[in-house]
């Protein structure tokens, strides 16, 4: 009986992915560093946030995949909700120390939230209305992919796309966070 | 800067700011690198960049009272245009013209203001929070960002690399040609290029309309979650395709090579292997459809 993935390091193990997904992962990560260089040479410039952008992506992909490379039996209680644009709930998990950086990815993330729900209150209605809306059709689909993967945990297509959407949500969360604070 | 009453007044109105709001306004020029670093800031309002033939920056606009002023700065060949707000207000419109050396390497920062680019030849660096885009892009390395404001972008026809990004808006992209790293969460894209060497284009719930012709070592990478990629691909050579949709379907003028993924599951695929070296196609999608064509 098929079961619904909650949580991405319940993954099956030892299933490689269709390919190797670290060129693109880099070729992504150097992206944003290449558009963050230029900037370090001027006194303050909005493309700075790019680095940490390519930190909270290589923690997505971290995350993943020391969440599929090993399997832990773990206690977790989730309350409230995690969706932007509402309030953050508490999440009380029990995390080995080598679950560490997945813990850590999930952390970042959790913080990335409340500081968007932070953000999303200054903004106008209308906008804030889009916007949430656009964050949460990317978690919706994170949650249509897990129950996917819940149904058939070794396919390689889901696996890829759950990795690529954890990064865009990484990435999309990022930029409603910094948008319009750097620019004045 | 004084203006006689009646010109005044239309140049006002033409310009679109509330006439009864307007506070101040703003005609600077300064000397510029014909390939130096202009970089503009405003919260609200509009931002128009100009490219022209002069060896200047000039800044001309109005702005309400929110704004405090507009400063112009030189440091080297960097020219800095900003628009200075009192603190902890964002309750204010400036309208701006700012007319560069076409050479330029422009970066504009803005908030809810719309911005225009026309003429510039360097490489552009284009944010909004809310408000839309529109620009010719000519330089290398250009990237055009957006959270929720429309992106329209219009390329020159030659190679260049840009990055596009939205998480709310749409983008329309024309004539552009060279590697493109497009990105939209519920914004649909239409994308128009010639001699396209990379492609990578990633939606969530947006759909995706591709029109290239691809170099001949062209390679394309798209993927949706539930939005929909329409792929009208042609090149010099065969084309390798790897396609794949977990529940989605797969049409287009190569239907009839989509098998299932699985007996039993769901999936379907369309692969398309080539010996010789070519232009390589990948599209995968959860949900959404892939139509496909190489003629």
């Amino acid at each position: 009986m098929s079961k619904r993935v909650t949580r991405i390091d319940e993954l099956a193990r030892d299933i490689p992915p269709a390919r190797d997904l670290w060129p693109g992962i880099s070729a992504a990560i150097e992206a944003e560093r290449a558009a963050a260089a230029p900037a370090q040479s001027r006194r303050r410039s909005f493309w700075m946030p790019a680095a940490g952008l390519a930190a909270s992506v290589l923690l997505v992909a971290v995350g993943v995949f020391i969440g599929k490379a090993t399997t832990q039996q773990r206690q977790q209680v989730t309350a409230g909700t995690d969706r932007p644009g509402v309030e953050t709930g508490a999440e009380i998990a029990v995390v080995p120390a080598h679950y560490q950086r997945d813990a850590e990815y999930r952390k970042q993330r959790k913080e990335l939230l409340q500081e968007v729900n932070a953000r999303l209150q200054t903004m106008p209605p209308a906008d804030r209305a889009k916007v949430s809306a656009s964050l949460e059709t990317l978690r919706k689909s994170i949650d249509e992919i897990e129950a996917a993967l819940g149904h058939d945990p070794a396919n390689a297509l889901l696996q890829e796309l759950l990795v690529s959407s954890c990064q865009e949500e990484m990435r999309a969360l990022t930029a409603v966070r910094d948008s319009g604070r750097e620019e004045i | 800067m004084k203006v006689s009453g009646i010109r005044f007044v239309t140049a006002l109105g033409a310009l679109g700011l509330p006439l009864a709001a307007v506070a101040g306004t703003v005609d600077r020029t300064v000397a510029a690198s014909p390939q130096g670093d202009v970089e503009i800031s405003n919260v609200s309002g509009r931002v128009d960049v100009r490219g022209w033939d002069r060896n200047e920056v000039r800044v001309t606009g109005q702005y309400d009272n929110g704004v405090e002023r507009v400063d112009v700065e030189t440091s080297g060949s960097r020219v800095v245009v900003k628009v200075v707000l009192p603190r902890n207000s964002r309750d204010s419109d400036a309208t701006l013209e700012v007319q560069v050396p076409k050479g330029s390497s422009v970066e504009v920062g803005a908030v809810s203001a719309d911005v225009t680019s026309r003429g510039v030849l360097g490489t552009q660096r284009l944010k909004t929070v809310s408000g839309e885009i529109s620009a010719d892009i000519s330089g290398d390395d250009s990237e055009v960002r957006s959270v929720s404001g429309d992106l329209t972008v219009r390329g020159s026809g030659k190679p260049l690399k840009l990055r596009a990004s939205s998480v709310s808006g749409s983008l329309d992209l024309s004539n552009a040609a060279g590697s493109l790293d497009v990105v939209t969460v519920s914004g649909d894209a239409h994308v128009h290029m010639s001699e396209a060497k990379e492609i990578r284009a990633r939606t969530t719930s947006g759909d995706l309309e591709l029109v290239a012709k691809l170099t001949r070592d062209g390679r394309v990478d798209a993927e949706g979650v539930s939005g929909d990629l329409s792929l009208q691909l042609s090149s010099p050579g065969s084309l390798s395709l790897e396609i794949e949709s977990f529940s989605g379907d797969i049409t287009g003028c190569l239907a009839d090579s989509v098998e299932r993924v699985s007996k039993y599951g769901p999936g379907v695929r369309l692969n398309v292997r080539n010996v010789e070296a070519g232009p390589r196609v990948r599209a995968k999608t959860l949900s959404g459809d892939i139509e496909v064509c190489d003629k």
